[in-house]
């Protein structure tokens, strides 16, 4: 069981130290490292133009000797282009949409995007990304063709789901913001429901609001509790032929999530935002699995499937997508760097139908996956390179991807960070350790 | 993950994990998907969602916030479901919502960062809470490092620095809130940005730091992680917002003092 944690644990980051700079910069020096990286942020969109502006310095501090200052770094480590997250794909209008949690974007390709041959980034059709957009750590994508309406979430910081236009680019308000809980990671939407669905990581929760729903609109219900058999839920995604909800859990459990109530509408008869009672104090690690629910499931539910056990070998799987034509459902296995496919109906301990894995895919971390029914392609968004790879919907083994969609010139390294929260020195080997 | 330790002493690297309720330690060259060679999780442990953790190798102790306003003191070697050998817990302590904490074995002081929550409406009573080692219970923080002047607003990671008697911490400075009335209503806005601040250890009260690393010129946005290399005089900051991992070239905050008694004015 632990051994599916150490892909997180080892993204710890370490970088080897250059030599130590000697002498001391100046206070007036320009940020030398800096200029290339910021020079490529322009150039693909990534940085605003803004200047810096610092006017919050805090009461007395003008008055205060204080060593230090507005002091240029010596050296930079910092990845100049876009990171895909989720992915989601609109045969409807042929275009296909990606996150980018590096940069706190939205980039927009059109379907066929991509070759086998080109060593280039792709130029995107459209890019939203700035300050005014509110964008934070954001993680997955959904679509809404029907009304051409983009959906994406922040993760861990930022605690909003923005609603952008097709029609919007640059640095846009979104055109609704809707609050949700700490540490959204997934989007689901409904449109027989009219429903959109937000999971949650460390609450352990699917939290389901009306669709247009903005500021601090209270869910139409929750779902949560020791009998959802949730743990630190990812993808999530609506089956509007079968009417059920579909839940990828990475396994993490901790205690006392589930003491505070959720405040949900009037409407809500079951009141499923109630507060339970943890069955365990402290942590635990169970397996990752595929939780199925019906779709209007509320409160501490039980799943009506579960995918799980040594078979499926789920190792981290993040985005899902449901193929309602095929009776299939894709998963993004950040472990192992592979794609599964089960089928819809599956239950307990079962192997995929089919898994796209192996050198010649190019899958590397995968966070999203999409499903393009339509055309017959699946999408997947890589996060440990610069690239997008889509493959035959059909596509099993070791298999070179049709097309490999850059955002980067090819080989452009990674370098893997997305919200980092600390940092530590191995004085031992001379490397920084980072952990995401 | 919101924290990780090197102990070069025993070359090996403490990870919290917050989801899981878990303390790793891994062997320090540990690459890949490499096993933890100790686990400490479970609830005689106490720890429920630790974000931030301390090694204190001259007592061979482990301090780990519990994540449910306490700090945990364990053996360092601590493994499996072991109990904790003291606890500071309490209303007393003052602690709440601690994303980082760090120790100076030299003074026998523990600091603990308190960020109150944005729900609260209160925005000015981020701190530090300064300990005693030895503190069990429900103890009053012995200093508390906080107020207006300090500039503290989101506190994250802590390092101490036990030669120099100082401690530098990372704040955030900002919030997370979307105003949508605002022209760029994103805190990622660069016109209120973050900043590392070095403390005196045994500063209290409404202080101003010592120093800062602080402005455009820095390209510091959101520093949620701060580190240290006396012997290169280096600073290394981690932004959560700019996904950059800066190095700050600051001898002027490494020259050896002339003893190591430490100093509590300015």
């Amino acid at each position: 069981m632990l051994r599916r944690l150490m892909p997180f644990a080892m993204l710890v980051a370490a970088l080897i130290v250059a030599p130590p700079s000697r002498g001391r910069h100046s206070r007036s020096a320009s940020l030398d490292v800096g200029i290339p990286l910021e020079a490529i942020m322009r150039e693909n969109g990534c940085l605003e133009p803004a200047q810096a502006r610092d006017d919050s310095w805090p009461p007395g501090w003008n008055t205060v000797a204080m060593a230090g200052g507005d002091v240029p770094p010596a050296r930079v480590v910092r990845d100049p282009y876009p990171t895909f997250h989720g992915v989601a794909v609109d045969p409807a209008n042929d275009v296909v949409v990606m996150s980018d949690s590096n940069r706190h974007a939205l980039w927009t390709y059109p379907r066929t995007a991509g070759s086998l041959t080109s060593k280039e980034a792709v130029t995107p059709l459209k890019g939203i990304r700035g300050p005014a957009t509110g964008m934070m750590f954001v993680a997955s994508v959904a679509l809404d063709p029907g009304r051409r309406e983009i959906y994406t979430v922040d993760n861990d910081i930022g605690d909003r789901l923005e609603t952008f236009s097709y029609d919007q680019m640059g640095n846009v308000k979104p055109t609704r913001v809707l609050d949700v809980p700490h540490q959204a990671w997934g989007i689901a939407l409904s449109q027989k429901r009219d429903e959109v669905a937000v999971s949650v990581e460390s609450s352990r929760m699917v939290v389901v609001y009306r669709r247009g729903s903005t500021d601090n609109t209270l869910p139409l219900r929750v779902l949560r509790g020791p009998s959802t058999g949730m743990g630190d839920p990812h993808g999530v995604g609506f089956d509007d032929v079968n009417d059920e909800l579909v839940v990828a859990n990475h396994g993490n459990q901790s205690s006392g999530v589930f003491r505070r109530e959720m405040k949900t509408q009037d409407a809500d008869s079951v009141r499923s935002g109630q507060p339970h009672k943890d069955p365990w104090q402290g942590g635990r690690w169970e397996q990752p699995s595929l939780t199925i629910y019906r779709a209007d499931a509320a409160g501490d539910a039980s799943p009506t499937r579960r995918i799980q056990g040594p078979k499926t070998g789920l190792n981290w799987p993040m985005g899902i997508s449901i193929d309602t034509d095929n009776g299939e459902i894709a998963v993004a296995n950040n472990g192992d760097s592979s794609v599964r496919i089960f089928s819809r109906t599956a239950s307990g301990d079962v192997a995929p139908v089919r898994v796209i894995k192996g050198s010649r895919t190019q899958i590397s971390g995968p966070m999203g996956v999409a499903i393009d029914a339509k055309n017959d392609e699946i999408w997947v968004s890589n996060y440990g390179e610069h690239t997008a790879v889509v493959f035959a919907r059909t596509a099993s083994g070791d298999v070179a991807p049709k097309r490999i969609l850059r955002n980067a010139p090819e080989g452009a390294p990674t370098s893997g960070f997305g919200n980092p929260g600390a940092v530590a020195f191995d004085s031992k080997r001379n490397e920084i350790l980072v952990p995401n | 993950m919101h924290g990780l330790y090197y102990d070069r002493k025993n070359d090996e690297m403490f990870v919290p994990v917050a989801l899981a309720g878990a303390v790793l330690v891994f062997r320090g060259g540990a690459t890949g998907d490499e096993e933890p060679i100790r686990t400490l999780q479970g609830p005689r442990t106490q720890i429920v969602r630790p974000d931030t953790l301390y090694v204190d190798v001259e007592h061979d102790e482990l301090i780990v916030d519990s994540g449910t306003d306490s700090i945990l003191i364990f053996d360092r070697n601590a493994k499996g479901e072991a109990e904790p050998i003291r606890v500071i817990k309490g209303p007393k302590t003052g602690i709440a919502n601690m994303y980082g904490l760090t120790a100076d074995p030299t003074r026998n002081l523990i600091f603990a960062a308190n960020r109150v929550g944005e729900e609260t409406g209160r925005d000015t009573t981020d701190s530090i809470l300064v300990f005693n080692r030895t503190d069990s219970g429900d103890v009053a923080p012995r200093a508390r490092i906080g107020g207006p002047r300090t500039g503290m607003l989101k506190i994250r990671q802590l390092q101490a620095d036990p030669e120099r008697g100082q401690l530098f911490v990372t704040v955030k400075n900002n919030r997370e809130n979307y105003d949508p009335k605002a022209l760029m209503p994103s805190p990622w806005n660069p016109e209120r940005t973050g900043f590392i601040g070095v403390w005196n250890a045994t500063d209290d009260g409404d202080v101003p730091p010592k120093a800062i690393i602080k402005g455009p010129a820095t390209g510091l946005v959101w520093p949620a992680g701060v580190a240290i290399n006396p012997e290169t005089a280096e600073v290394f900051a981690i932004d959560s917002v700019s996904n950059s991992l800066f190095t700050f070239s600051m001898p002027e905050l490494f020259r050896r003092p002339p003893s190591t008694a430490s100093s509590s004015g300015r």
